[in-house]
């Protein structure tokens, strides 16, 4: 019998994991590989912008070289520039060649990026289908010259190797610029598409500006909107119930030297004193006592202690580590992806979803270039921690969210259980430091019960803002249809019924008025109807411009120097509720880092910045507001004009004739009393 | 006592005029005028066992002028104007005629383009609603559907029709042959007499199978009447087993598949009419027709073939859901003269099973009159509901 070939087990490394499992990173055809390069390179570039306080200014150029090495597919060029700090020369292979080393993993913050594969992966892609790495020119503040080279992936090791390394001059202070070359198949326009993923980051990033150049296209320059850059609020410590035992353990040793009771209130949150005594009573663990040291508990003292914070009742995490774009910046920003004849915001307070913090916010904005499209279902914009997703929606929380709240009781049309239908977008975002994916190609945010009942009450809340507009829009329509109706019907009804009954000519223009009078009975209530939809709108407008107007006062403060006091006040209250609510969002970051100097710092800095960004605001809210107000306005104005004026000329000529017919009777009465007076008299 | 009786041609003309005048007489004191019609749904039926048929209910349908009716209004009374025309002159028309005559009439004259219809449903709407408004068949306003089903052999039967022109037609449906009779829309114009004293009649559901049996010689072997219904029974099939029934006083049986849809859309609506066309039912409804078979008994004596409902069919499922409604709701199962019928639904509803007329057929497939034995030893042997 011959023996069994003993068989050899190998050991491969992360790198070449991942080279062979490209697509569960996002390279899974040529077109996804195009997308998933570009959103990479901006993704870093707009983290390491936002981490050094950069208002970032990004640059896409992507050319067509030739016919690509692999079937169906071009030889494509990518290259993404950014005014970041630059990288120095040991970082550059650990960022672009090697798998895994990231300077976000695990962080708990609500960046972008976070494991550490993105990059690299694109570089595997590069070296695999082109034989060429990331080409690299980056150059730090305060250097000379700048770093070129070629990175590549040395895959049996995980690590990046840096080729034709050089020093050249860049007339950039500083930034870094990466360039592809590899095999794909471009896709502009379609969900899937590079332009989709352009208007989803310029929605979701107001402060950043932006130059690209596609095939075929002429450079394109979108500046920014907004002054300010994102702060991204420190990472908090975890909270112990999002810990399995294993997790707590390994945990506990990263404080060896600290006591059981310190590790608790320091390594997690929402832990005190009162909890730490707490949590010691419901272990039921006496051991040492919360004063002993982590380095002298065992397994077994860990597996009671873990025990004992199961048992006990903790705050939920805090939501201080999440951080929005913000309604007034969303609104600003919506107007970047087009001319918008209504758009509603909704940013949500942070809140905990399977024990996580979230927020989220949502923009519904209907595209005057998409009004033709009322029969096609509405666009979805997914992000998830400012990054636009563009594939696998269906099993994405985001779209089951939008395909179970009813749409119909907003206005919208909808098929049960699918999405509405008609020329809108609805862009939603998640913020969270611990998004769970459903793929390592963080393309679909997990559907989880909690989460999507968040989302559904963003939605909600910005259907029901819609809502207003659809039912002015509906209620104009209505009258419309109405006064029609009136003009179009009442003749031929009253014409067939006197033709059937031969009536005579007066029968039928009394039945004309009578029916006129009627369905005008009809047509005042519908008015009555459409001013009360106006009246409503109105003041959602009204409201709507108060939010998104913080910056409109102190602008026209500038302008109008007569009406300085009033202005003057009305901007220190809107400044005042823009700093408290900026407060609420980083107020981990002031307890930390907070001093004097920094507060003025920023306040000044602050006003500055919002002094340009309220301009385009200001424009923003007029636009809408009036285009929307105008055409109904001067409809119904017309109309009610005219009908004002037939009714009161109709009545000042029945006064007249009546005053005239009294006057002439009177006059008569009287003649003939004197007549009748001078005939007794004559008579007497 | 509620009203079931309807208006005769001659009456129509004159209750137009009536209506109308009460409109426009309404519109010269601006006052809002309310078209009443009679309710046709379910919810408005009434079956009582000793008349036999649905009747309306009191509930009305009310269509008061406003500005979203008076496009109805107004196209109803375009109609009327056309169909009094056609009553006047002798005129007849189908609804797709009519239809047609109106999108002419509309383009003649541009100012009635805001009557026009967009398809045939929305003349045809505006037409039932006339005669829900007037209380009459849209036959008495010279208005006919295309005659379908009703396809009649006997050797003893023998019909009279009296003409417009007044002239007499005399039918002896022995002498055509291998074709069967028609009946038109108006059965009531027809007369019905017997050679000989006719034993039975027998309404089958499939046209087809009516027709093979009458080719394996039922008709000449027996004393009887052998209609084919062309499923649901159109107003002329309907009006003409309510002319047999009262003018010959024959036993009538139908027979036909052992499903729900068979025992509510088609007997039912022959037996006792239908909800949608309540305010006819007197005249096309045969109250005495009892049902033959398929019976449930019988897939166990014959030993038929039975399909199983098919729970991914979304009709044959709409069909059982429909039929647990119509035990609840229907006041014709609900009546304890129909207990048997809703009897069969139950166990329809229990066993999920249905089986076809032609299943008979499998009992013996080498003797070709064995339909017409079972039939026969059927009504011998009183198995019938």
């Amino acid at each position: 019998m011959a023996k069994k070939k003993a068989s050899t087990i190998t050991k491969s490394s992360t790198a070449e994991y991942f080279a062979k499992n490209l697509q569960q990173v996002g390279f899974s055809s040529p077109v996804k590989a195009v997308l998933t390069t570009l959103k990479e390179a901006v993704d870093n570039s707009l983290d390491a912008c936002e981490d050094n306080h950069i208002l970032p200014e990004i640059e896409i150029k992507i050319k067509k070289l030739g016919a690509g090495a692999l079937r169906n597919t071009d030889r494509i060029e990518l290259t993404v520039e950014d005014n970041g700090p630059g990288l120095d020369s040991k970082q550059v292979p650990m960022v672009f060649g090697e798998y895994l080393a990231s300077s976000k993993f695990g962080k708990g913050r609500c960046s972008r990026g976070q494991q550490g594969i993105g990059i690299s992966a694109a570089t595997t892609w590069a070296l695999q289908t082109s034989a060429t790495g990331a080409k690299i020119l980056t150059k730090c503040k305060g250097q000379r010259k700048a770093l070129s080279c070629m990175v590549v992936t040395d895959l049996k090791n995980n690590k990046g190797i840096v080729k034709d390394k050089e020093s050249v001059s860049w007339d950039k202070p500083h930034g870094t610029r990466v360039s592809f070359q590899f095999d794909g198949r471009l896709q502009l326009n379609g969900e899937g598409g590079i332009l989709a993923y352009i208007r989803g980051n310029l929605l979701l990033n107001p402060h950043m500006s932006l130059r690209y150049q596609l095939p075929d296209m002429e450079v394109q320059y979108i500046e920014r909107i907004s002054q300010q850059v994102p702060q991204i609020p420190p990472a908090l410590p975890p909270h112990p119930h999002t810990m399995k035992l294993g997790e707590f353990i390994s945990h506990a040793h990263l404080f060896n030297k600290y006591k059981l009771s310190e590790w608790l209130k320091k390594g997690f949150s929402r832990v005190s004193d009162k909890v730490v005594n707490e949590i010691m009573s419901n272990s039921g663990w006496k051991g040492k006592g919360k004063s002993a040291l982590i380095s002298s508990l065992s397994d077994d003292d860990f597996k009671k202690i873990f025990s004992g914070v199961q048992k006990t009742q903790l705050k939920a995490p805090s939501t201080q580590s999440v951080m929005a774009v913000g309604e007034d910046a969303l609104a600003l920003s919506i107007q970047r992806l087009g001319a918008t004849d209504y758009f509603s915001v909704v940013s949500r307070k942070p809140t905990i979803c399977d024990m996580k913090p979230v927020q989220v916010e949502v923009a519904i904005a209907r595209l005057e270039e998409r009004t033709g499209d009322s029969e096609n279902p509405v666009s979805v914009l997914r992000f998830a921690n400012r990054v636009p997703l563009q594939f696998d929606k269906s099993a994405c929380a985001i779209v089951k969210a939008i395909s179970s709240v009813n749409w119909k009781s907003y206005g919208l049309r909808q098929s049960r259980g699918l999405l509405p239908i008609g020329p809108y977008i609805m862009a939603v975002s998640v913020i969270s430091p611990f998004i769970k994916f459903k793929n390592a190609s963080k393309e679909t945010i997990d559907a989880a019960d909690e989460l999507v009942a968040e989302i559904r009450k963003a939605l909600m809340t910005a259907g029901l803002r819609l809502s207003r507009h659809l039912k002015r829009e509906h209620k104009a329509k209505e009258l419309e249809a109405k006064t029609q109706h009136i003009e179009k019907f009442s003749p031929i009804l009253v014409e067939t019924l006197c033709r059937i009954l031969n009536a005579p000519k007066k029968r039928k223009e009394r039945a004309e008025l009578g029916l006129k009078k009627i369905l005008g009975r009809d047509h005042k209530e519908t008015e009555k109807q459409l001013a009360k939809a106006e009246e409503k709108l109105s003041e959602h407008l009204a409201g709507q411009k108060k939010r998104f107007s913080v910056f409109q006062e102190e602008d026209s403060l500038l302008s109008q120097d007569d009406e300085s006091t009033e202005q003057d006040q009305e901007a220190a209250t809107n400044g005042q509720e823009a700093e408290t609510s900026e407060a609420e969002n980083t107020k981990g970051l002031k307890k930390t880092k907070a001093s004097s100097k920094k507060k003025a710092s920023k306040k000044v800095a602050k006003k500055t910045t919002k002094k340009a960004t309220k301009k385009v605001a200001k424009k923003v809210a007029k636009k809408t507001a009036k285009k929307s107000t105008k055409k109904v306005a001067k409809k119904t104005t017309k109309k009610v004009a005219k009908k004002t004026a037939k009714k009161t000329t109709k009545k000042a000529a029945k006064k007249s004739t009546k005053k005239v017919a009294k006057k002439t009777t009177k006059k008569s009465n009287k003649k003939s009393v004197t007549k009748k007076s001078s005939k007794k008299k004559s008579k007497k | 006592m509620v009203k079931y009786a309807t208006r005769k041609q001659s009456e129509i003309p004159y209750i137009s005029k009536q209506l109308c005048d009460k409109i426009l007489t309404d519109l010269e004191k601006a006052k809002r005028p309310v078209l009443a019609a009679t309710k046709c749904s379910l919810d408005n039926s009434q079956y009582s066992p000793g008349l036999g048929f649905l009747t309306p209910g009191s509930k009305k349908v009310k269509t008061e002028l406003n500005v979203t009716s008076v496009q109805k209004m107004s196209r109803a009374i375009f109609m009327l104007e056309i169909l009094l025309r056609n009553v006047g002159t002798g005129g007849v028309n189908t609804k797709r005629e009519l239809y047609y005559i109106c999108k002419g009439l509309l383009k003649q004259n541009p100012e009635l383009k805001p009557l026009d219809f967009d398809d045939q449903s929305e003349s045809d709407s505006v037409i039932d609603f006339i005669c829900e408004i007037l209380e009459c068949y849209r036959e008495e306003l010279n208005c006919y559907a295309n005659d379908r089903g009703g396809q009649t052999y006997s050797q003893h039967l023998v019909v009279t029709e009296t003409m417009p022109n007044g002239e007499v037609a005399e039918i002896d449906l022995s002498k055509l042959g291998t074709s069967p009779f028609m009946p038109k829309n108006r059965p009531q114009n027809l007369r019905l007499s017997a050679k000989k004293k006719i034993d039975f009649c027998l309404v089958v559901e499939s046209e087809g199978t009516a027709n093979t049996i009458v080719a394996n010689g039922m008709t000449r072997r027996h004393k009887c009447i052998v209609i084919g219904a062309q499923g649901v029974p159109s107003n002329a099939v309907r009006g003409w087993v309510k002319r047999i029934q009262d003018q010959l006083e024959v036993p009538i049986f139908f027979f036909g598949d052992l499903d729900a849809y068979t025992l509510q859309n088609i007997y039912r609506t022959l037996k006792a009419g239908s909800a949608a066309s309540l305010i006819r039912n007197k005249d096309f409804s045969a109250p005495e027709v009892q049902f033959l078979g398929v019976l449930p008994e019988d897939l166990k004596k014959y030993d038929l073939f039975a399909y199983d409902v098919n729970a991914g069919d979304a009709s044959e499922m709409r069909s059982i859901k429909k039929a647990r409604d119509a035990l609840e709701n229907d006041p014709f199962f609900r009546s304890r003269r129909n207990r048997g019928l809703a009897k069969i639904l139950e166990w329809l509803i229990e066993n999920r099973k249905r089986c076809e007329q032609q299943a008979f057929f499998s009992v013996d497939g080498k003797d070709p009159q064995i339909f017409e034995k079972i039939i026969l030893e059927k009504i011998e042997r009183g198995s019938y509901v």
